[in-house]
């Protein structure tokens, strides 16, 4: 029966999984290549975690150490990416445990309805009907960098996991441990806050 | 219940449910209800249209380089490392 079980196991080959398969089998050398393949998108996660660079490189080195120490235990249940970034969240979250921020602040919905009659527009705000390429350049970039910053940090990693990062909902939930949906919960709620400074960086540049 | 009021609760309704259907993550007969909805409250439509384009603008952000000093650290630290052992 669990050697049945064990045939069932779904195993995730990814793209990674022969360099793996290589490192766990002692040419440890080859993790160099693993560490080239993620560093950058793992330094743009921690930036966007962190708040300044020095504490973005602390995570980006933490969480190959780990990876590092702990490649022989991944069964490949899940794709090798998403390990990774459950382990840099992990990262993330002790090293704010060792930190003196305070408790995360709650953002609740009804911070976000439309002003009922007030606020009513007659039509699409411009901004949303421009093509993109027109519209994304190095300053609005800014704005959302900034704006993604100020976000608290639970709905932060989500809208930074799921929107930027490209991981689904499940793997969202996987990667942080949450229920799907928990995860849409504050995905939602980010992204109101977002779309809300958006709306006033658009209204302020008319 | 006065058609403003029932309009109201279409509107929190659809509110709520926004991201879920940018995402793609809700059923026919409810994706239905919201494009209906939407194609008769201007502020809704409005509310929807803006935060798929702040979906899509979040997915359009550029990742930065990373440092040049950092990665060659980084390749420094990875080769002094021990070979690791098994569990």
């Amino acid at each position: 029966m669990t050697a049945e079980k064990n045939q069932n196991r779904k195993i995730a080959k990814d793209s990674d999984f022969d360099l793996i398969q290589a490192i766990n089998s002692g040419q440890a050398d080859k993790f160099h290549d693993l560490v080239k393949r993620y560093e950058q998108k793992l330094y743009n996660f921690s930036l966007r975690m962190c708040r300044n660079p020095s504490d973005a490189e602390d995570m980006v080195q933490d969480t190959f150490l780990n990876v590092f120490k702990y490649l022989k235990n991944f069964r490949y249940e899940t794709k090798f990416k998403n390990w990774l970034y459950k382990v840099a969240a992990s990262t993330c979250i002790k090293k704010r445990r060792k930190s003196k921020f305070a408790p995360d602040k709650e953002l609740s919905l009804d911070e976000f309805l439309p002003n009922d009659e007030a606020e009513k527009p007659d039509n699409v705000p411009e901004w949303a009907m421009l093509p993109l390429d027109k519209l994304l350049n190095e300053e609005l970039s800014g704005v959302i960098n900034k704006t993604i910053l100020e976000l608290p940090k639970k709905y932060r990693v989500v809208i930074v996991l799921r929107d930027i990062e490209g991981f689904s909902t499940a793997e969202t939930a996987q990667i942080l441990n949450l229920s799907p949906s928990n995860v849409k919960v504050r995905l939602h709620r980010a992204r109101l806050y977002l779309r809300d400074k958006l709306k006033g960086y658009f209204e302020n540049d008319q | 219940m006065t058609s403003d009021c029932h309009e109201h609760q279409h509107c929190l309704e659809m509110f709520e449910k926004l991201s879920e259907y940018i995402d793609g993550e809700l059923d026919h007969a409810t994706c239905d209800e919201i494009e209906k909805h939407a194609k008769n409250c201007v502020a809704c439509f409005s509310c929807m249209e803006t935060l798929k384009r702040t979906v899509a603008l979040c997915r359009k952000v550029e990742d930065q380089p990373i440092p040049r000093e950092f990665s060659k650290k980084l390749k420094e630290i990875i080769q002094n490392l021990p070979k690791p052992t098994s569990p």
